[in-house]
């Protein structure tokens, strides 16, 4: 094999194949490095992708392994094994289930056919840098030479804290997603929850299944399979968790709420990553190096709002301009030059997302949105339907409820930090 | 067969059998145990999502092979007694359907 390269990529993720597909189309000689033994093997999310940023990086994704479109969206709070659920049932065909590991190995073999060259089960151990200029990368014994890196490495990026470009990570940055992959027929799934065809459903729960700790739950609906899981933020959780986080995952599988769909499923797989959490505390100082470009998880780029939740799509998204920066400058790779990234990120939908809710994160060290308000929710409904002779009045119920749990300045105060901040 | 059966909790042991690993001979990850002894909250046994840290008494055991390297432990160990690569030649997990 050749050992220089027109671009590097490191990680064949979704950012990482964007990127290499889009160089190769432009005619570039680019390698991806995988360090699973295919791309996807250490691939986890949620579950849902939303098709449009996808569709911009990738070309003919209806050809994609895509399990169902979401149609309906439920939120819930959950306390004492009862919940309060919004739900959406709409038409909208914008996002779809997957296993991301599928995906993966979809997108990797688009940037092959366009030309770009994989190889998988190599670690990439730092980059290469040489003047002040990254030169390629080291893997073992081996030195490649590109003029340019893209680094895609994802969220636990071991190459650039190695190399200095980041500080190690802090409980703080990041939270920790964990999933079971249920098996259950197709029928059983459009049965349960109300759906036809490769219709698909988004729930996001939150409350008392992480023991008031910031995070929340997510089920997706796959083909003939459900993703159940949490999410949990490490900052809070390394001081304040009792439980093990596996307990939590099956309190949730066997909690009242959710049992009832998986008494015949069957465990496929149990899987666990994590996710950039803070936005400005995950960002690296800057995107781009002389010789470097940062794209996908490893530069923090995920939007987690509570209600959506994107991240597949973001990194592929900016692996796209990465991609396209690089094909513009080709060939002057100067920090300076290279900064056309950091001004297309800006400008694009995912820089105006991620200054839109910069602010989100503070709703997070809001503890009542997870203990206490989950609480006030359910005690409303229970004193407004669970009714004997007198019928309830709502302002009574939610008067009764919130005495001595949380006081009315504080919901007031609250409220209006949502409402600020989403 | 009653379907109540199925409504116990699985073992995590048991769970972690659906997963596919190629263990790595060599350990990619190296837990300086002798840390562990002063460290009072040992945030990686609850937060470990695999149970690869487990209490005994003050010290922590550990074992890799069941590793889904998500990278938590060595984010949250306060006394930075873990030291973490990712396993070579596509060793260590291999997820499918996640």
């Amino acid at each position: 094999m050749e050992t220089r390269f027109d671009a590097i990529v490191i990680g064949a993720g979704p950012s990482g194949s964007a990127a290499a597909y889009n160089l190769a189309k432009a005619g570039f000689n680019v390698l991806m490095i995988e360090r699973g033994r295919r791309p996807g093997a250490k691939n986890m999310f949620g579950g849902r992708v939303y098709k449009a940023p996808v569709e911009k990086a990738f070309d003919d994704l209806d050809k994609a392994p895509i399990h169902r479109w979401v149609v309906k969206e439920r939120i819930s709070v959950v306390y004492d094994e009862e919940a309060l659920t919004i739900e959406y049932d709409g038409r909208g065909r914008h996002s779809f289930t997957t296993y991301l590991t599928d995906l993966s190995s979809w997108m990797a073999d688009k940037a092959v056919s366009a030309g770009a060259k994989l190889i998988t089960e190599v670690v990439v151990d730092r980059l290469l840098v040489e003047d002040g200029w990254v030169k390629g990368i080291i893997s073992g014994d081996e030195r490649l030479y590109s003029d340019v890196v893209i680094d895609c490495e994802g969220v636990n990026r071991l190459v650039l804290e190695k190399s200095g470009f980041v500080e190690p990570l802090e409980p703080d940055n990041v939270a920790l997603g964990f999933k079971e992959v249920l098996k259950l027929s197709k029928d059983d799934i459009n049965k349960f929850f109300g759906l036809e065809d490769d219709e698909g459903l988004a729930w996001v729960f939150m409350g008392e299944y992480t023991e008031g700790i910031p995070g929340g739950g997510f089920l997706y609906t796959n083909r003939d399979s459900v993703s159940l899981g949490l999410v949990i933020y490490l900052g809070y959780a390394a001081k304040d968790l009792k439980s093990h986080v596996y307990d939590l995952m099956e309190r949730v599988r066997l909690s009242r709420i959710f049992n009832k769909y998986f008494r015949d499923a069957r465990v496929m797989e149990y899987s666990a990553h994590m996710i950039p959490a803070d936005i400005k505390s995950f960002r690296p100082k800057r995107l781009v190096y002389n010789g470097l470009v940062i794209a996908g998880d490893a530069g923090g780029f995920l939007l987690n709002l509570g209600y959506t939740y994107r991240g597949v799509d973001l990194a592929a998204y900016t692996g796209y301009l990465a991609a396209n920066t690089i094909s513009k400058v080709s060939g002057e790779y100067s920090q300076e030059s290279l900064s056309i990234y950091e001004d297309e990120i800006e400008k694009s939908f995912v820089g105006r997302d991620l200054k839109k809710f910069s602010g989100v994160h503070t709703l997070y060290e809001n503890r009542r949105l997870f203990r206490e308000y989950p609480i006030l929710a359910i005690n409303v409904m229970r004193r407004i339907y669970n009714l004997e002779f007198e019928s309830t009045r709502f302002r009574d119920a939610f008067n009764q409820s919130r005495k001595g749990l949380v006081g009315l300045t504080t919901i007031l105060k609250d409220l209006w930090g949502v409402y600020r901040n989403l | 067969m009653s379907s109540k059966l199925k409504l116990r909790k699985i073992r995590l042991e048991d769970m972690l059998n659906n997963n596919i690993w190629d263990v790595d001979p060599r350990p990619h990850i190296i837990l300086d145990t002798s840390k562990c002894r002063d460290c009072e909250y040992k945030p990686c046994i609850r937060l470990c999502p695999v149970g690869c840290y487990v209490s005994h008494g003050d010290e922590v055991l550990f074992s890799y092979e069941g590793c889904v390297e998500c990278g938590t432990c060595r984010v949250i160990c306060p006394k930075e007694a873990i030291t973490w690569e990712y396993p070579r030649s596509g060793r260590g997990i291999h997820f499918r359907f996640s």
